[in-house]
Formats: structure tokens, sequence, C-alpha cells
């Protein structure tokens, strides 16, 4: 337990340090939520609709966090530690680098949490934002999109070779997700044939349901996108942990 | 016999098709220093992986401290200390960091503060590992190796990037360890080194053992004057198959 803590709190001292996690992760999206903002105020989203732009739109922007530290966090660094040597390091100690990755994964996982947290607080304090659905359902739904985004990091982790393929994977991933999916730009105002693409990807589907939850819709009407999110975790974090290397 | 801490028998490893360790056999006592030698890819660094089962063996067996390596993977390493030939750190880590790091990964670290006064690391606590200089750096990872009190340690190249002075002042901490037990397992490209510091060598030659003894005795065999000659005729002659 002593050995976790002092991992994570050095993870999380180097994460501040290198910075780039920080600026993705948490200022960007309260970058993107303050700019939505004061673009559209407490504009209506749509002509019937009976909730705001920003009501809308909030669901999507705190997923970015999730991204951020998901598919480019968790895969670079433990690629970089893999081609580094790092992880052998730690292979010749009583540890398990289960640990270490457990450690990194909580590393990243407050950063998305202190991201979601901000920009919700942005979002209230600065344009008077309420949740319509309710927040026990929300905070359900984030962790989903967590695990199944965690996991396709993960598995980019351990199927590349080196630094390089990693991050061409987690480029490949991670920019479709983050402007087709409905993070940054509304899904709603996307023509129909990239709706259909945009629908591959897991993130897509979950921004559909906590965008859903958010707005006060049942977590029933989201069956099937859950199913999606709930098989694409199992299945990359059995195939990740099974093609685990220390190094190659 | 009771005291044995590393038993190898015919251990091999290979890559694809290539013989990166061949039938290798090792004893090292309690409290003895031993030395494996060989020229750059004669197959150290993978004997000493495969010891640790950081590498999968094809055949042979490995006992350290009466434990098998793959098998007792966290219990041995509580009692068994490597330092590697390359030691990479994560980015941007600091010295005291990584110590800190390090001793908390073990049940009963010792005060790794008094082991960096004791070389000369004390005032670089707050710097960078990466902006150490190489012997620092190197100073730092046979420091990371020994922070648990281990019974046995593993050191891979140990000197490299030392100058003579550090070099020296590493041998005279070795020297005391070993008078307080503990079993250490090295390679060295230095003969004078391996000469002062080892009680039994061998010598590796693409896989192979050449052959096995006390430096003096592997003087004696060789018909040269010192180590270094008999180091390099050895490695020189071809595998007799």
């Amino acid at each position: 337990m002593k050995a976790l803590w002092v991992l994570l709190k050095i993870e999380i001292k180097l994460a501040v340090r290198e910075f780039s996690g920080i600026l993705f992760g948490i200022m960007i999206p309260m970058g993107l939520i303050l700019l939505l903002g004061a673009l559209y105020g407490d504009k209506l989203a749509n002509d019937q609709a009976n909730y705001t732009m920003l009501q809308q739109s909030f669901a999507a922007v705190v997923t970015i966090g999730i991204i951020a530290t998901g598919l480019m966090g968790i895969p670079l660094t433990l690629s970089s530690y893999r081609e580094k040597r790092v992880l052998k390091r730690f292979q010749a100690t009583p540890t398990s680098p289960a640990q270490l990755l457990l450690a990194h994964f909580l590393n990243n996982f407050l950063i998305a949490i202190t991201s979601s947290i901000l920009v919700f607080l942005s979002a209230k304090i600065f344009f008077n934002y309420t949740m319509i659905g309710s927040l026990w359902n929300f905070i359900v739904i984030y962790l989903l999109i967590t695990i199944s985004i965690y996991s396709i990091g993960m598995l980019i982790a351990s199927i590349s070779p080196s630094v390089k393929t990693s991050n061409l994977l987690c480029t490949i991933v991670y920019f479709p997700m983050l402007f087709l999916s409905g993070a940054t730009i509304p899904y709603e105002i996307m023509p129909e044939g990239l709706q259909s693409f945009a629908n591959f990807m897991p993130l897509t589907q979950g921004i559909k349901i906590l965008k859903g939850v958010s707005l006060g819709m049942n977590m029933n009407e989201f069956l099937s996108p859950i199913i999606i999110l709930a098989v694409t975790g199992i299945v990359c974090t059995i195939i990740s942990i099974k093609t685990f290397k220390y190094d190659y | 016999m009771e005291n044995e801490i590393i038993v190898v028998t015919g251990l091999t490893k290979k890559y694809g098709q290539v013989k990166a360790v061949e039938n290798l056999n090792i004893t090292v006592k309690e409290g003895e220093i031993f030395g494996l030698l060989g020229s750059n890819g004669a197959g150290k660094s993978t004997t000493i992986e495969c010891m640790l089962g950081l590498k999968k063996r094809d055949s042979g067996s490995v006992q350290i401290l009466k434990m098998n390596p793959l098998t007792n993977r966290r219990k041995l390493f509580n009692e068994v200390g490597v330092q590697f030939q390359e030691s990479y750190y994560p980015d941007r880590i600091k010295v005291k960091e990584m110590c800190e790091l390090t001793s908390s990964l073990y049940n009963k670290p010792i005060d790794w503060m008094g082991m960096l006064k004791r070389f000369e690391l004390n005032d670089k606590t707050n710097q960078t590992v990466s902006k150490l200089s190489g012997g620092e750096r190197q100073k730092l990872s046979v420091i990371l190796a020994l922070l648990h009190n281990p019974k046995v340690v593993f050191l891979d190249e140990l000197t490299t990037g030392l100058d003579p002075a550090a070099r020296k002042e590493v041998w005279k901490f070795l020297k005391g360890l070993k008078e307080k037990g503990l079993t250490i397992f090295l390679t060295s490209h230095y003969m004078d080194e391996v000469h002062y510091l080892c009680d039994n060598i061998s010598i590796l030659n693409k896989g192979r053992e050449i052959i096995t003894g006390t430096p003096d005795e592997v003087i004696q065999n060789s018909g040269e004057e010192n180590l270094e000659e008999a180091y390099l005729k050895y490695i020189k002659q071809e595998v007799v198959k």
C-alpha cells in the first residue's frame, strides 16, 4: 500500500513537471467550456429544446479530460517506460509491474477527474450551468466511459513495440475521437455520413449516453451503447493484459 | 553444500537459432565475489537476465538463495539487488525521488540518505537523474541496487564510466560489504578490478564457458603474466567443440 502511494505521488509530480497531460487534459477542456459559455450563453439548443446549448455541450467537453489522459497519457508514458527499460528495472524488484500500472492509471484518472470538476465549476460559476438529469447516473456513465477509453489506451501501450508506434496509434485514435465524436464539435451539426462514421467510435457512444443522462433522459434508453462500451472495456483490458511485455 | 548461494546448471538461451548462452554452470558461495567475464556480446547480460528470471531460459536450472527466480519472484527480489548495465529512469525524476520510490518497494529499506552521503551524492538529491554525470549516475545505480540490504547483488559493469578515484571508492565499499557477508555477482571489463575484487571468475566466449577458477589459477593456467593477458588469450581462443 505504501509503495502504491509513493508511486502515485511521484507519478503526479512527474506529470506536473511534464505538463502536456495538464495542458491537454485540464486546460484545454476548461478553455473550451469558457469559450462555449461566452459564445452561446444561455441560448437554447434548438427551437423546440427546453435546455441550453451549454447544457447540451457540457457532457461532451467533460470527456476531453478522459481521452487526453487515456489515449495520450497512459499509452505514451507506458511505452516510454518500456523503451527506457523502466519497467524492466521494476521487474527486478518485489513490486509487481501491475502495481506500477495501477499507479499510472490512478494518476491519469486524477487528472481527468480534476479536469471534469473544474469544467463543471467554470460552467456553474460563470454561466449558471445546472445539470437537468441525475448526477448519480452521470457519474456511473462517466466511469464506464473512463474504463472503456483507458482500456483502449492500455491496449495501445501493450501492443506498441516502441514509443514511435505508440505515438502513431495514439494520434490515429485520439484526434478522430477528439474532433468527430462530439467532444469538441457538436455531433448534431455533422453531416449524416460523418455521423455514421463517428458512430463506430466508442467515445461517440459514450458521449451520447452522457449527454442523454445529463439532460435527464433515462439510462434504459441507451442499453446498446452501454453494452458497446462495456464490451470494449472488457475485450481491450483482456488483450492488453495478455499481450503485456516488460520489454521488447 | 550448505552455503551455495547461486547454483546454475546447464543454462542455455537461444535467440532464434543463435545460442546466446550454452550449457553454462556456475556456483557461487556465500560471501564470495564472482566475476563473469567476456567481450561485448559474449552473453554476460543475457546470463544475468536468465538467472534472475527476467528472460526465459530454454533449458537448465537456476537456484538463487534456494529459490527458483521464476516462481518466487517477489520473495527473491526482497533479498537480491540488481544493477543493470543500462540503468534507465523515468524522465525528469529527481535523485531523491528515485531513492524514495525504490525504498518504498522493499520490506526493510536502509537509510538512503546515508548511502548518498557515503558516495558523495548528498548535494545532488534535488537534481534530475538525467542531469547527473555518467559517473554519478553509475554510483546512483549501485546505491539503488543496495537500498534494501540484499543478501546477493548482481552488478553488471558496475564501474564503467567511473573515474579512477570513484572506482577505488566503489571497490573499497564492495569489499566492506563482502566482509559483512554479502555475495556479489559481477561483470566487468577491467581486469585490475576483477583481480582485486573477485574470488572466482569465469570467462565466456560466444556463450560458452572457457575457463573457471580463481584469478591466480586462470593466470597460471594460461601461462601468461597477468590477468589482462590471460583474458585476452582466452577470448581469442576458438571454442573447442
